[in-house]
């Protein structure tokens, strides 16, 4: 068990946990934020997606002790009130079904947005297909990000 | 309710006529709706939200016959509560939420707006003639002037419960028929949807635990120093197995451990030192239990459904037998959200917290868990990331209300995801043999099926199942130990059963040299003839009419719309059709495949779809649920299957039993068949039809029969046909 100081969604917090404790597991377990979701702990589905510095990772794969001194960001800090254009164009085109695999898809989704503002069917296929949607929405969620992709350019 | 004042709780005790009281000690109340003093309406939801749109499209049906302000309408979850019942509560499956609950929230919400306008006629003292309800108004047509439901609630709550009402016409419907956004989508989009897994009580532990590989094995000694010894280990010790009260609910044996958080309970498992009596299954595989089912199927078996004498024309001279036999594996569910459950056992009363297609199942097992009468367990039904028939059984709050009850705190209890997969109760194990007579006319007079499955339950048997018209029809059955649990799976026996049953369609139609489409209408030609006079005899009378008509349109609307005959493929490519019922819904797909240089020899281009569901309540969930069910079925397709080895189930996680990605989903075009019929549903009849449509597909491009799924590279590349 050791202390570790973690910065979520511009909030410093401290967490004593073992170094190898996944981040997921301290969102979840100890700063109780329930967006951010356990699929399969090998990074193979993308429901635990969140921003590391800016870049999607799978925080079932990253143990603790690499994080420090990093701006971790979970779909509870991708906007104040959901107004992430990603955010908004889900609600627009009313992307999902069961929903637990949504925050990864939508993590996932903001990142790419980030790198390309106006991604190719191609490249959406390619960002994407780590993670998995059983309820199979993955027509709405490619449309999706081409509204948010019109809708942040405008 | 927060916020408190004068609220109408409207209950219908004049409705007990129409709810089937199939579940002992229930009794039929409606109390779906209380209107709060400023128009607020809040729908109780009865039904699981597992991502099937229950608890939007339910209240979309009552808010349309109350004429209420959609805007205005918020729900909320019920607790499992026993004054339900069976059909308005008890079981989430079988997509029949909506069909079930049409009538039941149809009447509730009338009854509700009848009573609003006679308090408002009362107010004004005119006659509720000259009234209408519109938009959460009592509107007086003849002068314009309307009063806020909010306004009229509590009057409108002290006042007999009328009778009868009228119900609206198709087209004074609102919301019916159009696409309304889901209620759940705003929290969904920032992280704040609620699920079981997220249960978080005060003073709570956490479990997991690690399961004996074999199915219904047991647990004979284990070591837990090492594991004791991870940072934040709280306990270990056995997990047993139970007598459930429902015998297809099975704990299966293993070792728990409970910790501080769920990462110290998982890396704790792995420490744990085990020495497991694998029993019964031990050496238990595929390939045994496939030999096992064609010997079967070629013995002698229990009788199913008979008309006729197929037997006999099989020995007359120039008729001609003609069989195939189909192979369709066990699946696993592959749920996104583990399975989960929370419970806190507090010696006289207990609670659950758990996302479950039945409330009612798990508080009648953790009762028996527990030993705690039944009205002191209190279930709380939470959302949950995907069911498909995996969350009606009630293992894991068994589990959690055993743990609970060991360690005296409130405790949730986590799967991990190889646990959810290795453990599933998967999709049963099902071979099957068709067999055509054909008489030296090239008319089919006889049609038999056979089939050997692992579960009890089985479709295609039963002629209320068979839409087509054969005059000589025989089915016949056997059921084989499941080797693995068995359990319900998206569509359940009908995805089973019609994979052979609309490929062997398919190989008739070449072999009789017709069209696909045609063959099939001509099967439907006659119309259906009643068979005995008993009430169930009725019954199936009057579910075959429905398939046959509704059969009849989805092939007419697939040639109206030119879906099947439409263009010539390029070479490499082919197309096939398949059309399934499930629960009096109609549906066909036409799948379009090409060759391909990539894992699997080929690729799914497009998939059509008809579909006939009655009253389609919202376009964009029917969508979504037929779009839904053909990727699913495409998963079991391309990657499904289940290995066992010695008892073992091999796949354990997503890089084995692997799931349909996005740059894999074929174009899809899903077209409804406009009626005002009452809904039938609309979760499972996308699933069943889309592995014989790609089949019959694959084998239009290469000319190569393959007669099971998964389809692999090998399959393409042998020389059987």
């Amino acid at each position: 068990m050791a202390s570790y100081q973690l910065k979520v969604n511009g909030k410093q917090h401290t967490v004593e946990v073992d170094p190898d404790t996944p981040l997921l597991w301290v969102l979840r377990d100890n700063l109780k934020l329930y967006g951010t979701k356990y699929g399969c702990g090998i990074a193979q589905c993308g429901v635990c997606t969140v921003h590391v510095d800016g870049l999607p990772i799978r925080s079932c794969c990253v143990p603790i002790e690499k994080l420090e001194n990093k701006e971790i960001v979970t779909i509870e800090g991708l906007s104040e009130d959901g107004s992430h254009p990603v955010q908004v164009a889900w609600k627009k085109i009313d992307v999902p079904q069961c929903g637990y695999c949504q925050s990864g898809q939508i993590m996932t989704a903001a990142a790419l947005l980030q790198r390309k503002p106006n991604p190719s069917d191609e490249e959406i296929s390619r960002a994407m297909k780590g993670n998995l949607c059983r309820c199979g929405t993955y027509t709405r969620i490619r449309e999706a990000i081409h509204e948010a992709s019109k809708h942040q350019q405008s | 309710m927060a916020g408190g004042g004068l609220m109408m709780s409207i209950t219908l005790p004049g409705s007990t006529h129409l709810l089937d009281n199939t579940s002992p000690g229930s009794a039929a109340l409606n109390a779906f709706l209380s209107i709060a003093p400023d128009g607020k309406i809040t729908f109780l939801l009865t039904k699981h939200e597992m991502g099937q749109g229950s608890g939007t499209g339910l209240p979309m049906i009552l808010a349309d016959e109350l004429g209420a302000d959609w805007n205005k309408l918020s729900i909320i979850r019920s607790d499992y509560d026993r004054k339900f019942n069976w059909r308005t509560m008890g079981v989430t499956g079988g997509s029949s939420t909506i069909s079930g609950m049409w009538d039941v929230l149809r009447k509730a919400g009338a009854t509700a707006r009848e009573m609003l306008k006679q308090a408002a006629a009362k107010r004004w003292e005119v006659s509720t003639a000259i009234l209408k309800a519109e938009n959460n108004f009592i509107v007086n047509t003849e002068n314009g002037e309307k009063l806020e439901f909010g306004q009229l609630a509590e009057a409108a709550a002290q006042l007999p419960v009328p009778e009868s009402v009228t119900l609206k016409k198709p087209e004074e419907f609102v919301y019916i028929g159009k696409p309304v956004k889901n209620l759940l989508t705003e929290d969904m989009a920032i992280g704040k949807a609620n699920y079981g897994i997220n249960t978080d009580v005060p003073g709570m532990v956490y479990a997991s635990i690690e399961k004996c590989p074999v199915y219904k094995g047991k647990l004979k000694n284990f070591d837990a120093t090492e594991a004791l010894k991870v940072t934040g280990v709280i306990d270990v010790f056995p997990m047993p197995s139970f007598e459930p009260v429902s015998p297809d609910n099975h704990v299966q044996e293993g070792v728990v451990v409970v910790a501080t958080s769920t990462w110290a309970a998982f890396k704790a498992r792995k420490a744990l030192k085990i020495e497991w009596d694998p029993g019964k299954f031990a050496t238990a595989n595929i390939e045994s239990l496939k030999k096992e089912m064609s010997a079967v199927l070629n013995g002698t078996m229990d009788p199913g459904y008979r008309r006729g004498d197929t037997d006999k024309l099989k020995k007359e001279e120039g008729y001609e037998v003609f069989e195939a036999e189909y192979d369709n594996p066990y699946q696993a569910h592959a749920l996104m959200e583990p399975i989960n459950a929370t419970v806190h056992f507090k010696g006289d009363t207990c609670e659950v917290w758990v996302g479950t297609q039945s409330g009612e199942r798990v508080t009648k097992e953790v009762a028996k868990v527990t030993g705690l009468p039944e009205d002191k367990i209190t279930t709380h039904v939470l959302n949950s990331g995907g069911a498909f028939g995996r969350r009606y059984y009630c293992d894991s709050s068994m589990e959690a209300a055993y743990i609970s009850m060991q360690i005296k705190k409130p405790v949730k209890v986590t799967w991990s995801r190889e646990d959810e997969v290795a453990h599933d109760y998967f999709h049963p194990y099902q071979k099957s043999i068709h067999r055509a007579v054909i008489s030296p006319e090239k008319k089919v007079v006889g049609w038999e099926t056979s089939l050997c499955r692992t579960e009890v339950y089985a479709s295609g048997l039963n002629i209320a199942d068979i839409p087509y018209d054969f005059p000589n029809v025989k089915t016949e059955w056997k059921q084989l130990e499941s080797i693995i649990h068995p359990g319900a799976w998206r569509s359940v026996s009908e995805h089973s059963s019609s994979l052979g049953k609309e490929s062997f369609m398919d190989e008739l139609t070449r072999k009789l040299g017709k069209d696909p489409v045609e063959f099939r209408l001509e099967l439907l030609q006659e119309e259906i003839r009643k068979e005995g006079n008993t009430d169930d005899a009725e019954r199936v009378y009057n579910y075959r009419k429905l398939l046959r008509e509704r059969h009849v349109a989805v092939l007419n609307t697939i040639k109206e719309k030119g879906l099947w005959n439409n263009s010539i493929l390029p070479s490499g490519s082919g197309k096939g059709i398949a059309i399934e019922n499930f629960g009096g819904t109609v549906c066909a797909h036409i799948a379009q495949v090409s060759l391909a240089d990539n894992d699997f020899g080929f690729k799914v281009d497009k998939v059509s779809s008809v579909v006939h569901c009655g009253t389609l309540i919202n376009p964009h969930f029917g969508k979504g649920q037929i779009e839904g069910s053909i990727i699913w079925a495409l998963s079991a397709l391309k990657y499904g299957g289940v290995e066992v080895e010695k008892g073992v189930v091999k796949q354990r996680n997503f890089h084995n039993n692997r799931l349909l990605k996005m740059d894999e989903i074929p174009e899809i075009e899903i077209y409804f068949i406009e009626s005002d019929e009452p809904p039938s549903g609309l979760g499972e009849p996308g699933t069943p039809p889309l592995a014989p449509a790609v089949l019959n597909a694959l084998f239009d491009a290469t000319g190569k029969r393959i007669r099971k799924i998964p389809v692999t590279k090998e399959d393409l590349q042998a020389n059987s046909i």
